[in-house]
Formats: C-alpha cells, structure tokens, sequence
C-alpha cells in the first residue's frame, strides 16, 4: 500500500508538469484564497481604499491645481495603500487560527508561498488604482500619453508595495492592527517626502535626496510621466530605484519569515 | 529505510526555555507510534519541526528518508498534519476547505473532487459540504481538519492529540479512522496526554517529559518493567476521616493514592496488603464496597517514570471544588 502511494506520487508528478509550474500553480492558488477571503474583510478596505481616496480629498479640495494634474497623486496614493494592506489583513489573521501553518508545510518554497500572498496585493492594489485612471480619463480630460510609464508604475509599485506589507506581516502579531500601526509609521512619513503635495524641483537640495531615496516619489513620478505631466529624477532613475526596492522587500520578506520560524 | 521518522539530538530552545532536549527516535514504517506525554512535555513543538513549521534550534529530523530541512519539498510531500487547533478556513465551506488543500499539493483537479467527495463522506460531512465550517462543531471541525490531511494521499499522518477535548462520538469515529487508516498501511505519528488512548492505538510509545524521551517501547513491555508494582483498590460506604493516614501505615505499603471515593495502595505483597484492609475494616466496623488487586497499568508506568500524576476529569472537578 504504501509502495502503491509513493508509485502514484511519482506518476503524478511527472504527468502533471515541471516543478516550475507546480510552484507557480500553488502561488497562485493562494492568491485566488486571500482574494475571496480577505478582500472585504474592514481593515482592507479601511486602510486600502478609504485611507488613500480621503487623504486625497482632504489635501486636494481648495488648491487651485486643475484635477487632470492631481490624478497621478491619487493613483500614486492607492497604490501605495492598497497594495501594502492585504499581507498585514492576511497574514496576522491567518496566524491567529493557525492557516498559516498550512503553507509552512505545503510542499512548495517559502519564496513560492510569500509570492502568492504578494500577488494578492499587486491585484488589489492595480485594481483599486485603475479606478483613478479611467475617472481621470472619462471625466476630467486626462490622456494617458506614456503607457510604458504608466505600466511600469503599476506593475513596480504594486510589487514593491505589496511586498513591503508582507515584510511587515513578518512581525508577529495576530490582528490587522499589530501591523498596520508600525506600518503606518512608515508609511505616513513617506508621504510628506514623495513630491506628492510639494514639486520635487521647488525642495531644497537635501530634500530632493531624501525623496530620491523614497520608492513612493517614483511611482508619483512614473504616474505622471504616463499621464502627459512631468518628473524631476526621469523614468530611467524611477524605474531603477523602484525595481530595487521591489527585490529588496521580496528578499527581506523572505528572510524575515524565515527568521520567525526559528523563533516558533 | 525502514524507518519513518528519525531524530538525532533534535533540539528547540525558545530563548532560554529548553522546550525539546537533543531527542532521539525513531518511527518504524507501518507502526502508530505514540508520544505521550503532560501538557507543555514538547510534544507540539517536537511535531511542529518534523512537519518543517519550526526551524530546530540542533539536530536533524528525517520523514520518509528525507531530510527535513535539506529536502523540505520531498518530505513535506510524504504527510499529513493535524494540528493540536482544527486550523481549517472558517470561511470557506467544507468542501472548498478540502479543494483548497488539494490545490497546495497540487493534485489535478479530478483527483481533488474525487478524494474530497470520499473523505467527506467517510466522515460523515458530505451532506453538509456547501456550509461553510464556521458553523460546525468542534468535534465535525476536527473531522475536516482530520480529512484536509488525508487530501494529498500521504505515507505518514502527524496526529497532535486528534481526540482532546471532544465528543465521545467524535473521538470514537476519529480513533475508528486512525485504525483503519494504518491497517491500510499509513504510519500514524500521534500524540496524547491520555494514557487510556495511548495504551489502545499505539503499537509503541515515546514517554516525553520536559523536552526529553523517559522511555519507548510497546505498551505491554513499558507495564512489564515496573512488573513489581502491584496495587490493592480499596473503597469503603464510608470513608473515616483520617483513613488516608491509617492505610499509609499499613505493611508492605509502598505509596497510597486516593482515587475518587477509592484508594488505591501500591505494595509488592498484595495479599499481605488484603489482610490488613480486611483487620482494618472489622476492627474500625467499616463496609468493604470494592477491593481489586490491579497490575501496573501505563499510568503506573507514566507516574513511574516522570513522578506526574495525570490529572483525570475527575481530580481536576475536585480541584475546582477546593
Ligand atoms: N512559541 C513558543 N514560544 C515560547 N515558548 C513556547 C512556545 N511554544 C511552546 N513553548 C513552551 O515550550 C514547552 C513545550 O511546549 P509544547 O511543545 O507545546 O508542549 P506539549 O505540546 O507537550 O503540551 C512549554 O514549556 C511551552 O510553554
Ligand atoms: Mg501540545
């Protein structure tokens, strides 16, 4: 019988495709899990949605800027949101009724597992941040004249995001809140020094550096591009700084669930 | 590679807490093997890294001839886990709960119908397979958790105490499936605080006490080497005050317990032990309701070897009186 089962397993495999696939296969079954699941659940909405589109309104309204031009700010702002928001929803709730375990002893690589988890945000975060676009678009005469740019800034940035909530999932708490607070922290400053409420050109030379270093200035930056409206660094710099943020939240996030497991 | 399970010094510290200390063992292939063990001994934590969700702080552990943390895929492939919590997705239904399973060990789509329908039905869930799990109780919540790891058709199951804290209906349709499962030739790695199941499933137990193995061996032979500790079960219609002390200072006794409304006298000269009780009870008028000479039962063996008294329900109602 148990001769049976290991004969099976090997039929199994090799009919059903390279290990590649199957990894790829897995991930995205997580995916589709935490969509259904968690995509509704408040503190994504809260922080994904609610968060980014209030703070815009309350910044935006009263300033004379025409809206075409506001609208790679909100599409920077959702991005950043909600993609970040889904690992911190998932993963401490998942770690609250022990689920999480299941993928620690699925047979397939952490890296595997934590890029499902991580698409679940790039998806909630390019679908949330599609709605300015098309807004922009239909209603108030944006044209998207770099579409280049513009699918640069959301693939990179949801990446990145995204990966950066699951880097804070790595910090064990058991609710939404116990990574949302830290995050914020984070996140909130990073705001102020994006050149989302300031132009970059009118900072002073130390501040244009710091912002440099932030990966939110160049998603603002590659939105703006893609919608006909200039940067200051240039899309080469954007994509370059976000891609490298993007694979060092991938790695880090890898390495630090890596680190709780020696701790559990 | 007869063995199923291997361990060589595994090891866990959590910080300065030494929860598993340099264990060594092994599971033979085919066998249920037992670790037994009180509360907070490292039993979990023993299973959580041969299942590869904790990383060990020394020592390796191999499952099936793979070395868990060197080839943690082909491990992870040959088992199942039932978890010490029923870790299932409350929000999904009892089906999906298995289908998702499915897709983690990515079995092709008919297969996961098809072992998901089986499963569902041999433990009694089919007809509420579109509810989601939210609902259920604990007992039919351990059943899905019990078939979410048979999904992937493994060679070996880690059980952490399947049957704790559940219906007597439950655990008896639980312990049913183990037995059938094994007889099927699945290595059953399961662990408990209760004697009675371990005594009953297991072909042969690990005693486990402070993060370290007290002893392994089948049930009969863990009783046979303590052989020489009998014991007298006495209770009276009515028990005098200060019996305990009274029945201390009999003879040939080695050590009394009290029991309920029993007592229970252990002593290597069990007749010697019956006289007294008997001269006890006339000259203090007392009624006999019970007397039974007993072997060394695994209990005996546990208390013997780790000096715990397991607490039965019944010790732990008393305590709550206190
Ligand atoms: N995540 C953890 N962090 C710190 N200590 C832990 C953790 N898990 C278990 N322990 C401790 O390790 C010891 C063994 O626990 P455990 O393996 O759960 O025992 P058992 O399953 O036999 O009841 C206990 O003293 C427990 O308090
Ligand atoms: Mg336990």
């Amino acid at each position: 019988m148990i001769k049976n089962n290991v004969e099976d397993k090997v039929t199994i495999s090799g009919s059903h495709s390279s290990r590649f696939m199957r990894e790829i296969r897995v991930a995205w079954a997580i995916a589709t899990k935490d969509m259904l699941t968690y995509y509704t659940k408040p503190a994504a909405l809260m922080f994904g949605i609610l968060f980014p589109f209030t703070l815009f309104l309350s910044f935006s309204i009263g300033r004379d800027i025409p809206l075409a031009q506001q609208i790679p700010m909100l599409i920077a702002q959702t991005l950043f949101f909600a993609s970040s928001s889904i690992g911190p929803v998932v993963i401490p709730m998942e770690r609250a009724n022990q689920t999480f375990d299941r993928f620690l002893t699925a047979p397939v690589t952490l890296l595997s597992v934590l890029m499902g988890k991580t698409l679940a945000g790039i998806i909630y975060g390019v679908g949330i941040s599609i709605i300015p676009v098309i807004v922009g678009v239909s209603f108030f005469g944006s044209q998207i004249v770099n579409v280049g740019a513009l699918i640069a800034c959301f693939a990179l940035s949801s990446l990145a995001f995204s990966a950066l909530g699951i880097m804070f999932a790595s910090i064990p708490g058991q609710t939404p809140g116990q990574v949302m607070m830290p995050l914020n922290f984070v996140r909130i400053p990073l705001l102020f020094i994006s050149g989302i409420f300031t132009p970059i050109g009118d900072l002073p030379t130390w501040m244009q550096v710091v912002s440099l270093l932030s990966p939110l200035t160049h998603t603002v930056e590659l939105a703006r591009y893609g919608l006909g409206t200039g940067g200051f660094f240039g899309p080469i710099i954007n994509i370059a700084v976000l891609g490298g943020y993007a694979a060092v939240f991938v790695f880090m996030s890898v390495r630090f669930h890596i680190l709780n497991q020696r701790k559990e | 590679m007869d063995n199923a399970v291997e361990t060589k010094n595994l090891t866990k510290y959590y910080d300065k807490l030494l929860a598993v200390d340099h264990i060594n063992f092994e599971t033979k292939k085919g066998e249920v093997f037992g670790f037994l063990g009180p509360n907070g001994a490292g039993k979990t934590t023993t299973i959580r890294m041969l299942t590869g969700i904790s990383k060990p702080t020394e020592g390796t552990a191999t499952v099936m001839g793979y070395d868990i943390q060197r080839q943690p895929i082909q491990a992870k492939e040959q088992m199942g886990i039932v978890p010490d919590v029923s870790n299932i997705y409350s929000e999904l239904s009892a089906w999906d709960n298995l289908v998702f399973t499915g897709k983690l060990y990515d079995l092709p789509k008919e297969l996961r119908d098809t072992k998901a329908e089986e499963l569902l039905k041999m433990f009694g869930l089919y007809e509420r397979r579109r509810e989601k799990v939210q609902g259920f109780s604990r007992g039919m919540k351990r059943r899905i958790c019990i078939a979410m790891a048979l999904m992937n058709r493994s060679s070996i199951v880690f059980l952490d105490e399947p049957t704790s804290g559940l219906d007597v209906q439950s655990v008896l349709i639980i312990r049913e499936t183990i037995r059938k499962l094994n007889q099927e030739g699945l290595t059953i790695f399961i662990t408990t605080h209760n004697l009675e199941e371990a005594s009953q499933m297991c072909d042969r137990v690990a005693i486990i006490n402070r993060g370290k193995i007290a002893a392994i061996d089948t049930p009969e032979k863990l009783k046979r080497t303590i052989q020489g500790l009998q014991s007298v079960e006495v209770a009276f219609a009515s028990t005098p005050v200060n019996a305990l002390n009274d029945l201390k200072e009999f003879p040939d006794i080695r050590e009394v317990v009290k029991e309920g409304d029993k007592f229970r006298l252990f002593t290597d000269d069990p007749s010697s032990v019956l006289a007294s009780v008997w001269n006890y009870s006339q000259s203090n008028n007392l009624n006999l309701i019970t007397v039974n000479t007993l072997g060394p039962s695994l209990e005996d063996v546990f208390v013997n070897l780790t000096g715990i008294r397991p607490t039965t329900e019944e010790s732990k109602r008393s305590d709550k009186n206190k």
